[in-house]
């Protein structure tokens, strides 16, 4: 039974989900957490605080980054089930 | 019996298949985003209908009959001519449907794949003996696939929810100070996305099965010169007939994969679907195919484990392994009985037909008893999920608790 399995490709399988479900689930879980630390710096960035306004930008611009790999991940999704849409060859 | 006759009835069970197979899959993309309350059920088995609908139509591939590779080359040669192809590909579908709406009834989320697999087998079994099935490939699409889909989603699934868990994590102390909760709700605007693609991925690749058996019943019965291209009717039909299944929605299944299974919190449901997702790309990229059904339960229970506190019922996590082991041989049986019916000529296949459509009301009919549906679903699912608070909303709660302290003051008072 065990000479049925191609066992080279269910590694690859293997690896590629696990890499990919935990980075695309890591960038969207960085982006939750900075957006949040976003928001702790409200209250501080509203009485001009500059420490705080600094961490509120810079938390909520890699927030807008982290989502926007997952974005770029949602669209390599899309590639690989529709080639044609992005101009590739389907072989 | 005239070969037209019988090809239309098989077309039409063929896409009736086609119906089963979307609303017993609506679970796979939408059973956490509606367990969450990411996505409103209706709203979450409309935009699965639609995702399903377009990824019937993205695909540029030829419709393969992978469930035909299953049989001997030879057998194939001898069995697919004329309308003794039909009438094989008939009792085979019989089986599957039935076996489909079966663990539908059960609420069972099992493989409509293996199931067309397991009916195709039970009725070329009939038709040419034990010798027509190719028992490698068997052992090779079936039975290894099944093994191997629950565990490499499960495994992707845990450790995304445990990333997921410790970046998200905050103190007691940080959370109440400010008021402001992990923030995890947000994970439900990336269920919408991720579940999305999975009903994509699940129309570009079941819609295929049944235009593919479709196609080959065709061209058997000498309707289509040949088998490298799909007709523009065959694609409309079959990705019209997944999509209204997908929307009619297979509550009762939707309700195990969400409920049932494990109690799924917003950043389990996205880890779960992301992993769905990838493992079904992967899986399809790298020529290694997997059932989608397994590998979103498998998801499910990986995600389940991954968070602290979290548990998995296992009991029904048993239940649905059972439901896949008696996938194939039960729909087999029916498959096979099926076809000896249907060898008896135009009278047992009329016979067969009406003894399906029988069975078919029946469960419809049954399943109206204990009765399923998107109503029954919210209440379960309510307070799943914690409640993000913006700092505006903070100030409001607050300003209002300081209101209300002053009116009971007033009060106070003038008594």
């Amino acid at each position: 039974m065990f000479e049925l399995i191609d066992w080279n490709k269910f590694l690859q399988v293997l690896e590629a989900t696990i890499i990919f479900a935990v980075g695309v689930v890591g960038f969207f879980s960085l982006g939750v957490r900075l957006l949040t630390n976003a928001q702790h710096a409200v209250p501080g960035a509203n009485k001009g605080k500059t420490a705080a306004v600094r961490a509120e930008v810079l938390n909520r611009l890699g927030a807008y980054v982290s989502f926007a790999v997952c974005l770029v991940a949602l669209g390599y999704g899309i590639m690989l089930v529709a080639p044609w849409i992005f101009g590739i060859a389907d072989k | 019996m005239d070969p037209i006759f019988v090809v239309a009835v098989v077309v039409a069970l063929a896409l009736f298949f086609d119906f089963t197979n979307g609303f017993h899959d609506t679970a796979n993309a939408m059973a956490t985003p509606i367990a969450t309350g990411a996505l409103k059920p209706k709203v979450a088995v409309g935009i699965a209908a639609v995702m399903n609908l377009v990824g019937a139509f993205l695909s540029t591939e030829v419709a393969k009959a992978i469930s035909v590779s299953l049989i001997n080359d030879d057998a194939q040669k001898t069995l697919f001519v004329g309308v003794l192809g039909a009438q094989m590909v008939f009792a085979g579908l019989t089986g599957a449907i039935l076996w489909n709406l079966t663990t539908w009834f059960l609420g069972l989320p099992s493989s409509s794949s293996h199931a067309l697999f397991g009916g195709l087998i039970g009725s070329a079994i009939a038709f040419a003996g034990m010798g027509a099935i190719n028992g490698a490939k068997v052992v090779e699409k079936v039975v290894l696939p099944a093994l191997f889909a629950p565990a490499i989603a499960g495994l992707a699934a845990f450790l995304a929810t445990r990333v997921a868990y410790i970046i998200t994590a905050r103190t007691q102390s940080s959370r109440s100070k400010s008021g402001i909760g992990t923030g995890r709700g947000k994970f439900r605007i990336g269920q919408i996305f991720s579940s999305s693609l999975v009903a994509l991925s699940h129309g570009t690749n079941d819609a295929q099965k049944t235009m593919g058996v479709i196609t080959l019943v065709l061209v058997a019965s000498g309707l289509q010169s040949n088998g490298d291209h799909v007709e523009t009717w065959v694609v409309l039909t079959s990705a019209l007939a997944i999509a209204i299944g997908t929307y009619s929605g297979g509550w009762r299944i939707i309700k195990t994969m969400g409920t049932g299974l494990s109690e799924i919190k917003p950043a389990q449901g996205f880890a779960a679907e992301v992993a769905t997702g990838v493992a079904i790309l992967a899986s399809s990229k790298l020529g290694f195919a997997l059932s989608t059904t397994q590998v979103a339960s498998g998801s499910v229970i990986g995600s389940g484990l991954g968070r602290k506190g979290g548990a998995v019922r296992w009991s029904k996590a048993g239940q649905i392994v059972v439901g896949w082991l008696f996938t194939l041989p039960a729909a087999g049986i029916v498959g096979a009985l099926s076809a000896y019916l249907v060898q008896l000529g135009t009278f047992g296949f009329i016979a067969d037909a009406v003894i399906t459509i029988a069975a078919i009301v029946a469960i419809f009919q049954i399943s109206k008893r204990n009765k399923v549906a998107h109503h029954n679903l919210t209440s379960e699912i309510e307070g799943a999920s914690e409640v993000v608070a913006s700092p505006r909303q903070v100030k409001k709660a607050a300003a209002k608790a300081a209101q209300a302290a002053k009116k009971a003051g007033k009060k106070k008072g003038k008594k």
